[in-house]
């Protein structure tokens, strides 16, 4: 990208920038703010009641090892919400140890015979803590709340897949679309942010330090004192303005309220392929219908978007029958694509009043892939043809691949097969490393843009050992009976997509780097129904 | 007036005493010294006076009344502390520190000031230059006078003060020792003294209580231990280096 090309596309998303910077302050602001409340007297609370420190910092520190997503979905559960309220608690989680952990060290370490000196000249116990032990533990704890912070604007990246929003949502966003520049324009600003919030109370804690008689002499000093108490609080003000007077063209919700229109919400998961089933979902109803939508995309996986569509936080995205039916209802495989279909509508209908609309078409699928030149010369068809050659062969796997029953393991088996070793990668490095010959066969999706794009080959599952994974609009029975007009409209979806064509589709994003609303447009069009 | 009686502290459940079986008492407008080598229980003792350490057995009593039954509080601000270590509060001015029992007790701001000012000049560091200084930025001589103005600040009846010129050098300890016997004849107070020196001993003391290993060897004047000392102990400590000039 050229010096000129990156300016322009830095300007263009310098207001989204700005606010999602301010929500970002935000959240690491606000949830920095409550652990204070909540872990500094807990801190004091600790110190003064020594048989509670151990089961008690137990408790914080198990609640620091939940990994965020975890938390993320427990939370969900729990608040039933998606957005800020549970992002802002999670964060609250976190930043809870180090804030009481460093309150307790900091009292523990005041020296004793100052606060012995304290008891001696007749201070009251309350006295000996407010004047004297806190004041000298407060460098300290300054610390903790200075690692809470900054480890907090890292791990409020994470809040963008529970909807609320963040720099985490650039990164999400280009995660998700494999898009360098994105993932840099959350990341890059998201450091810079630490620094400052690292430099920001870094100040604050100087300007706590008792001022000397010589700082005097210059008045600037006494002034800066002044700004750099001000500086972390001018930071969280900065934030909350920022994210109340979010800018109308990315929140529509307040327009749709003066409208009196109803609103859809659509979420996606956070990878290519939801992100153009949601934007082809929402282009539709915008124009069919005069429903008015709101695109909660990028939501952390399944079980986010589910947990989102069950409480109501979203009203439709799109699921893939073998994922409803193994990781939702915890059902084994249905190997027919038909009857896995009507399990999974039959349940959903009556667990969750959740309906199933027509299927889109393809089926995303896992497919042993390899390279087309070294199938066309083997004469690889299927994946049995690769039984006599397979030892030879080096794999190249996700993670999730190598360990799910239904992945390698299940594979190994109902195929007989065992290659000659198996390397783990990242799902986006995984095509990479077939197309650099670093392995010969991969866990391609059946739906991938790469497939066609790297000149890779399917190979046939002529033993149907993977369970079919064919995406439908999933949408709440409540707001299909108000509005059944969406039920007519997605029903255009059905069938429409085979796999080389989202395999198209998804390249023309992932691959070629295209917006996804402008590829969805072109297609929707071409289809002539937009 | 302080009275102990029968006195015993053991901090491992009577193993070992840091003090036993102490008796004695300071009349009003007295210096008692108590002298002793380290770890014989100088310091266990004047904590025991002002109930920073309550004792194993035996009752001590300041204003006729048995420090159990006082409110600890009330009794520690009666009592003003030089304490061993000094213990100056660091995050405050000297002003601060020496501001802080007159602040616990409820003065006002003025007398407060007034008050401090004096002692400053007292103790020979003038409040212009030294009030808004923090403890670090004195030397270890001017924070131990900080550490007398202080323990001076509320005009207490009693003052406790734990080898409060221990850690100088020969030159500053001897200032301060002149400065102190001025300031005793200047305020009349009844003072307990710990001192391990037996220059200061002697200096200071009106009368002078030996200790070893928690046992009182003998208590009296000057001319008392130095004409008729009570046991072996005070005969050696004192015929090892008689001072010279006071024979
Ligand atoms: N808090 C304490 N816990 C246990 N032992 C103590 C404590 N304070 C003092 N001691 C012991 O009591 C003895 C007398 O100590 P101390 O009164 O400080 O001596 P001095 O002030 O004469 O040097 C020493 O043996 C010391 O180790
Ligand atoms: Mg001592």
């Amino acid at each position: 990208m050229s010096f000129d090309a990156l300016v322009a596309y830095i300007l263009e998303r310098l207001p989204e920038l700005w606010l999602r910077t301010g929500e970002h302050l935000m959240l690491t602001g606000c949830s920095t703010l409550s652990a204070m409340f909540i872990g500094i007297p807990v801190g004091i609370l600790l110190y003064r009641t020594t048989w509670l420190r151990g089961p008690m910092m137990g408790v914080i520190g198990i609640l620091q090892t939940i990994p965020s997503l975890a938390m993320l979905v427990f939370l969900l559960a729990l608040l039933k919400k998606i957005g800020v309220m549970p992002a802002l608690i999670a964060l609250t989680l976190y930043a809870l140890l180090p804030i009481a952990r460093n309150t307790l060290t900091g009292l523990e370490e005041v020296s004793a015979e100052v606060m012995e000196a304290a008891e001696g000249i007749g201070m009251q116990e309350y006295q000996q803590l407010m004047m004297v032990r806190i004041p000298l533990a407060a460098p300290v704890i300054v610390a903790g709340i200075r690692t809470a912070a900054v480890v907090g604007v890292g791990i409020a990246t994470l809040s963008a897949f529970i909807g609320a929003g963040g720099l985490g949502q650039f990164i999400n966003r280009g995660l998700a679309l494999a898009n360098t520049n994105l993932i840099l324009l959350g990341a890059i600003p998201a450091a810079l942010l630490a620094l400052i919030v690292d430099f920001s109370i870094g100040a604050f804690e100087w300007g706590l330090r008792p001022e000397r008689k010589r700082d005097k002499k210059g008045s600037v000093q006494s002034l800066m004192r002044q700004l750099a108490f001000m500086l972390p609080v001018a930071l969280v003000l900065i934030g909350i303005v920022t994210y109340f007077t979010k800018p109308g063209w990315i929140s529509e919700s307040a327009t749709q309220l003066e409208t009196g229109h109803r609103i859809v919400r659509i979420g996606t998961k956070n990878f290519t392929e939801q992100l153009i089933l949601g934007e082809m979902m929402a282009q539709l109803i915008e124009t069919k219908t005069d429903l008015i939508v709101e695109r909660r995309f990028n939501l952390g996986g399944t079980m986010i978007c589910h947990g989102a569509l069950v409480n109501g936080e979203i009203d439709l995205y799109a699921e893939y029958t073998g994922t409803g039916l193994t990781a939702i209802l915890k059902h084994a495989v249905i190997s027919d694509p038909e009857e896995a279909l009507h399990y999974v509508t039959k349940t959903y209908h009556e667990r969750f009043d959740l309906q199933w609309l027509k299927p889109f078409g393809f089926n995303n699928t896992y497919a042993i892939s390899v390279r087309a030149a070294d199938a066309a010369q083997n004469g690889w068809n299927t994946i049995s043809d690769l039984k006599e050659s397979a030892k030879n062969l080096l794999a190249g796997f996700t993670a999730e691949f190598a360990e799910r029953p239904d992945g390698y393991p299940g594979l190994r088996q109902a195929y007989t097969l065992q290659f000659g070793d198996v390397r783990d990668f990242d799902p986006s490095l995984m095509y990479e490393a077939i197309r650099n010959n670093e392995v010969d066969v991969i866990c391609a999706f059946a739906t991938d843009g790469r497939i066609a794009a790297y000149n890779l080959k399917p190979l046939k599952d002529d033993r149907n050992f993977f369970p079919p994974y064919h995406a439908a609009p999933v949408i709440r029975e409540e707001i299909l009976k108000t509005h059944p007009e969406l039920g007519d409209v997605l029903s255009l979806f059905g069938g429409l997509i085979d796999n080389a064509r989202m395999q198209r589709l998804n390249f023309e994003v992932d691959g070629k780097k295209r917006r996804t609303a402008e590829v969805v447009k072109e297609f929707l069009k071409a289809k002539g129904i937009l | 007036m302080i009275k102990l009686t029968r006195v015993f502290k053991t901090f491992d459940g009577g193993r070992s005493y840091a003090v036993k079986d102490l008796s004695l008492s300071v009349d009003w407008g007295e210096t008692l010294v108590l002298l002793g080598s380290s770890g014989c229980g100088k310091t266990t003792t004047l904590k025991m006076i002002n109930r920073l350490i309550e004792p194993t057995k035996g009752t001590i009593e300041v204003n006729g009344r048995d420090v159990m039954d006082h409110n600890p509080v009330d009794l520690r601000r009666q009592i003003g502390y030089v304490f061993q270590e000094i213990g100056l509060f660091p995050h405050m001015t000297i002003e601060q520190n020496v501001e802080i029992v007159p602040r616990l007790l409820g003065w006002s701001i003025r007398s407060r000031r007034e008050r401090m000012q004096e002692l400053l000049d007292l103790v020979g560091l003038p409040a212009e230059r030294f009030a808004e200084r923090f403890p670090d930025e004195l030397s270890g001589g001017q924070q131990q006078r900080v550490g007398v103005a202080r323990a001076l600040a509320a005009n207490p009846t009693y003052l406790l003060m734990d080898e409060p010129f221990g850690a100088l050098d020969a030159l500053t300890r001897e200032a301060l020792q002149q400065e102190l016997l001025t300031l005793k004849n200047q305020i009349k107070k009844t003072i307990v003294f710990v001192t391990h020196d037996l220059h200061e001993a002697l200096l200071i003391g009106d009368r002078i209580a030996i200790l070893h290993e928690g046992n009182l060897e003998q208590i009296g004047t000057k001319k008392d231990i130095l004409d008729t000392p009570a046991t072996k102990f005070v005969k050696d400590l004192f015929a090892i280096k008689r001072p010279s000039i006071f024979t």
